[in-house]
């Protein structure tokens, strides 16, 4: 009985974990290395990427500021800015401002990517947030 | 069978905890807080000595914390005694970016307690200062600026703090 209630719990919990990922527009082979990206912007390696922040501030190097996508006037913004955007390019969103699980913006964004059809969507891998997973690491910020 | 089990379950469990990595324990003293209010003039954590301080970490593009705010309302209602005996209060800090923003999100909430941003997100240094890893986060600060509790929400907020006057008075 009391191993069945455990079995039951522990279902529960694996398959809450497992429907959020199911719910995400991005795979694990979207999620773009945040040390990849500051090496690629401290060595000015960013002919071939395009940083979009889609959160509340761009504090990302050579990143553009598009506002946070949680905003419908910002997701128009977005998607103006992508038109001229060869299909072909790079494009790597972030946010940061919380853990992936919570963030209401990179969600919408990363749609307008695929619906858009980059053929190279990323995600910023920034699970928890911008402090924690690029500012604590000294990772290069705008001035 | 058993242990795989017991290990499958504390995996599940520690995948959904949010946890915070305290930097701060109950006991140290709060650190120093300096920051402008909406009016752009300067506020003190250490100049609200004297009163049991509720430090509140939010944002306004943090759905959790704007929900909080409500009930952060309510517990400020409900010791409004105290703070106009000058024992309790409030202290918003916000990792805004956008003062207009932040400023519309007061006066919807219709937030009567004081209020602190320096509008630079997570590149605020009471970031550091606190070590916030993710909103909402609080700080309960005592009399004498020594912190009595860490992130505390709902119920266990609204106890701790009906408890400590009950305690004190």
């Amino acid at each position: 009985m009391r191993y069945g209630l455990l079995l039951m719990l522990t279902l529960l919990l694996l398959g809450k974990g497992l429907y959020a990922q199911q719910t995400d527009p991005w795979t694990a082979d979207h999620l773009y290395d945040p040390q990849l990206l500051a090496d690629k912007i401290n060595q000015q390696q960013m002919n071939t990427i395009l940083i979009l922040c889609v959160g509340p501030d761009a504090l990302i190097n050579g990143s553009v500021d598009i506002g946070p996508t949680q905003d419908p006037d910002h997701l128009i913004q977005l998607k103006n800015f992508l038109k001229e955007v060869p299909k072909d390019k790079e494009v790597i969103i972030y946010c940061g401002c919380c853990p992936f699980a919570r963030c209401p913006n990179i969600r919408p964004a990363f749609q307008v990517l695929k619906e858009m059809g980059f053929k190279h969507p990323r995600l910023l891998n920034l699970p928890k947030n911008i402090k924690t997973d690029w500012l604590d690491k000294g990772y290069p910020l705008i001035d | 069978m058993k242990r795989f089990l017991l290990l499958l379950f504390f995996f599940g469990v520690t995948n959904l905890v949010h946890a915070q990595i305290n930097t701060l324990q109950v006991g140290q003293l709060a650190p120093e807080i300096a920051l402008p209010q909406p009016d752009d003039k300067i506020i003190t954590l250490s100049s609200l000595k004297g009163k049991l301080v509720l430090i509140d970490f939010w944002a306004t593009w943090c759905a959790p914390c704007k929900a909080e705010q409500l009930e952060l309302k309510a517990i400020y209602n409900k010791h409004h005694d105290k703070v106009k005996a000058g024992r309790f209060e409030i202290l918003g800090v916000s990792l805004d970016k956008n003062k207009t923003q932040w400023l519309q999100s007061i006066e919807r909430y219709a937030i009567n307690w004081l209020q602190v941003s320096d509008l630079l997100f997570w590149r605020s240094p009471v970031a550091k200062d606190y070590g916030l890893e993710e909103l909402p986060y609080n700080v309960i600060a005592d009399e004498e600026g020594r912190i009595v509790a860490l992130n505390l929400h709902g119920e266990a907020l609204s106890d701790f703090i009906s408890n400590y006057f009950k305690q004190t008075d």
